[in-house]
């Protein structure tokens, strides 16, 4: 198998999975009992609070672990939408993000949110003259992604922030950094709220977090009882917060050579597509190397993916997320229908060996080839 | 041109005799604070140097902003050559850099062999800067730079941040003692204070199971571990106080309950404190706060020991507790509601001026000798530090 997926999930990796299955067994109290087991597991639990926290040098009241980015995502804006609605009503968010948001977004507007889309330019940059112009005394929250899901745009955010906290002081920044993870490094302190899930750091499914700098109020979404956050109520899904904490610390090391290595096989794949004359590679200077996105132009992606799935190599559409529509950032980037609905995304991890991009690179062709000839009669 | 860390001594420099003893210490510590980052430390009499092998100028100047003994921590370029041009070359890149109107430069020359004094230097860098640089003007009082250079005999070190040190003695300079750490706020900061003065620190925590939980005691090893910070690391001493609590609560009129308690909780500590070579027990009593920091109480509490008893923060008001408590981290940690040995078994109306001759008779009552003895003999050391290497496996 040839998995090339990795920015729709990872496969956990075995000390992750070791980790959970260990605290599964070892940790049974609830972490909010108060007889030994349960402080036995509230210890660990702010012990793995702590050491995330750490890594991103935040303080650990500032984590809130959810479900996922998704539930991150919806915590975020509509937690804010409705903590600071007497302010006002005015949200800005960008072209490229992840269709969770969108979806926030027009649930936002049907209670009455005025919801801006902030252009980008033709690098897939946020426009910093449009968002100082967005940018208003009721704009309460601006939601911009790290690195978008489907062409691995990176954005820098403390330029942003810089730009939208000169326009005013108050409106808060979110960025759903789920992409930027352990791919390129994040400075906390850039952002007001992040999201982020464990599924794309080779950590388990259901899980994430939501971090919130101390100064931001959050309306809850959920309630009931439980002491360890106000956000998240219940009990703590210790087995999932330990296996986080700990793909985390694994996902920040050797950033640098990591990325330098995807950069090589990105490159590679690259050189490779030059060959194909109508196809058209969807990256741009800010475009991080680990998310490689292309139109087929000719062929529909879908078929092109099963047909690549019969190899068994495994590749996606726009993203997970979002299949069957045309790539809302592609579209956005360089505004060609036929480009943003023919993508595909090759996303790459430092587990990718060259042999496997060179068997890719051969599969590609064949099928390629195979289905071009179809397209051509 | 090297950029480097320059820690400057504080009161260690009035130290004659015994420096190079403080200095030792004090390399053993930064060292230690900076066991992760990678760095070479030197010194002499005057300056400590810590080279980087990475840029982590920021997080290694945040862990010594947290070591005793330091006065000032300084990020300067080292450069090699003492030659004056190229001082003035390289002083030029660097201003370059930054963004500035009006400067000061300011020399200290510990090479007096030098042919220019520290006035002719300054003078000359900065007619320098004027020269090359558009729109300087020199600003002696009120600068938005300021330029410090360093001459010394093979080296001369440029900077322009300063950050101030914790001041202090270097933890251990002054020997060992033994912290009564409860669980409150005002024990951690007492233990800090005494850091400080460099006395190296051990604590002691009296647990009553089941009367208190575990969770209590897990607060007191975070307390621990924030104070071992300072300390280099911290070894707690628990003492299982149940059963002398116990004779206490069923033998004792209950208006001396607590003073009786305290002369135990006394007794137990010093025997600790000499058994580990403390020369010195450390509270957070503080006078007037409670029933038993009444002076009379601390008379008759205190004369149960011979030790000194240090109490750092007797003098000070709660709010000056507290607001030390937050700048070291612990006070939301005291804050955590458990129930502490000394909070449990309280008696309605403690006596406030209590009476040795009473608290010996009492005292009779319960064969407290063999249950010291006990509580000592089975106690068990806890070194905090290890914690956090409890869960290295599964985090």
């Amino acid at each position: 198998m040839i998995y090339l997926d990795y920015s729709a999930t990872t496969p956990v990796s075995f000390e992750v999975l070791d980790s959970y299955n260990r605290t599964t067994k070892e940790f049974i109290g609830n972490a909010n009992s108060i007889h030994g087991l349960g402080v036995k597991s509230k210890d660990l639990l702010n012990s793995a609070t702590k050491q995330i926290a750490d890594l991103f040098s935040v303080m650990e009241s500032e984590i809130t672990y959810t479900s996922g980015a998704t539930e991150s995502n919806n915590l975020a804006l509509i937690g804010v939408a409705l903590a600071y609605h007497k302010v006002g009503k005015h949200i800005i968010v960008s072209k490229l993000e992840h269709p969770s948001v969108y979806k926030i977004c027009d649930y936002l507007a049907s209670i009455g949110f005025e919801i801006s889309y902030v252009n980008n330019d033709s690098e897939g940059l946020i426009d910093f003259d449009d968002l100082k112009k967005l940018v208003r005394e009721d704009t309460i929250l601006v939601s911009i992604c790290a690195v978008n899901s489907e062409t691995g745009v990176r954005q820098p955010l403390k330029m942003i922030r810089q730009i939208i906290k000169k326009e005013n002081n108050n409106t808060i920044l979110h960025s759903d950094i789920t992409q930027a993870i352990g791919k390129i490094s994040i400075n906390f302190h850039d952002v007001d709220l992040a999201s982020m899930s464990a599924h794309k750091i080779y950590g388990p499914k259901g899980i994430g977090l939501l971090y919130k700098n101390e100064r931001v109020r959050l309306e809850p979404l959920l309630y009931g009882s439980g002491k360890s956050n106000d956000l998240h109520p219940g009990t703590p899904a210790l087995p999932l917060i330990v296996s986080f904490a700990k793909a985390i610390r694994i996902a920040l090391n050797d950033l640098d050579k990591r990325e330098h290595f995807i950069e090589r096989l990105n490159e590679k794949i690259c050189k490779e597509l030059e060959y194909y004359p109508v196809i058209k590679i969807n990256k741009t200077k800010y475009s991080i190397p680990h998310i490689l996105n292309i139109s087929l132009m000719n062929i529909r992606p879908e078929t092109f993916i099963h047909a690549m799935e019969e190899q068994d190599v495994y590749l996606s559409t726009n993203t997970a997320c979002a299949s069957g529509d045309i790539s809302t950032s592609v579209m956005a980037i360089y505004n060609d229908k036929v480009r943003a609905s023919s993508t595909i995304r090759i996303s790459l991890s430092y587990l990718t060996t060259t042999d496997e991009i060179n068997k890719f690179l051969n599969y590609f062709k064949m099928v390629y080839e195979k289905l071009n000839i179809l397209v051509n009669k | 041109m090297e950029k480097i860390i320059l820690i400057k001594y504080g009161e260690l420099s009035t130290k004659k005799a015994n420096i190079n003893f403080f200095l030792k210490t004090l390399k053993d510590n930064v060292e230690r604070s900076l066991k992760t980052e990678d760095v070479t430390v030197n010194y002499d009499k005057g300056r400590m140097f810590v080279s980087l092998n990475k840029d982590n100028f920021d997080l290694v100047v945040e862990k010594l902003k947290k070591v005793f003994g330091i006065h000032e921590i300084v990020i300067g370029y080292k450069i090699e050559d003492t030659d004056l041009n190229a001082i003035k070359s390289h002083l030029l890149t660097l201003a370059q850099e930054k963004e500035f109107k009006t400067f000061k430069v300011e020399t200290k020359r510990s090479d007096k062999t030098y042919h220019l004094n520290s006035m002719e230097i300054s003078r000359t860098l900065g007619a320098h800067l004027l020269k090359n640089i558009e729109g300087l003007k020199v600003d002696v009082h009120n600068p938005e730079l300021n330029i410090n250079v360093e001459l010394r005999k093979n080296a001369c070190i440029i900077y322009f941040e300063r950050y101030e040190g914790i001041g202090g003695y270097p933890v251990g300079t002054l020997g060992k003692g033994l912290l009564m750490l409860s669980g409150g706020i005002d024990s951690p900061v007492a233990g800090y204070l005494a850091i400080k003065r460099g006395v190296k620190l051990e604590g002691i925590y009296f647990e009553s199971p089941p009367h208190t939980s575990v969770a209590a005691k897990n607060k007191v090893m975070d307390l621990a571990s924030k104070l071992a910070v300072y300390n280099n690391d911290f070894k707690l001493h628990v003492i299982n106080f149940t059963e002398i609590q116990e004779a206490i609560f069923k033998n004792i009129p209950h208006e001396y309950l607590i003073t009786i308690m305290r002369r135990m909780m006394y007794r137990i500590s010093a025997i600790i404190a000499k058994n580990n070579r403390g020369h010195i027990l450390v509270n957070g009593e503080s006078i007037g706060q409670v029933a038993s920091q009444t002076l009379t109480s601390m008379e008759v509490i205190n004369s149960v020991v011979n030790i000194p008893v240090i109490r750092p923060v007797a003098c000070f008001d709660k709010t000056e507790i507290i607001k030390l408590a937050k700048e070291i981290d612990t006070y939301e940690t005291s804050i955590l509601p458990f129930e502490d040995c000394c909070t449990i078994f309280v008696p309605e109306h403690p006596v406030i001026n209590p009476e040795k001759i009473k608290c010996e008779e009492y005292e009779k009552l319960i064969p407290w000798e063999e249950l010291i003895y006990k509580a000592i003999k089975n106690h068990e050391v806890i070194k905090v530090s290890d914690k956090k290497e409890q869960y290295n496996e599964l985090l």
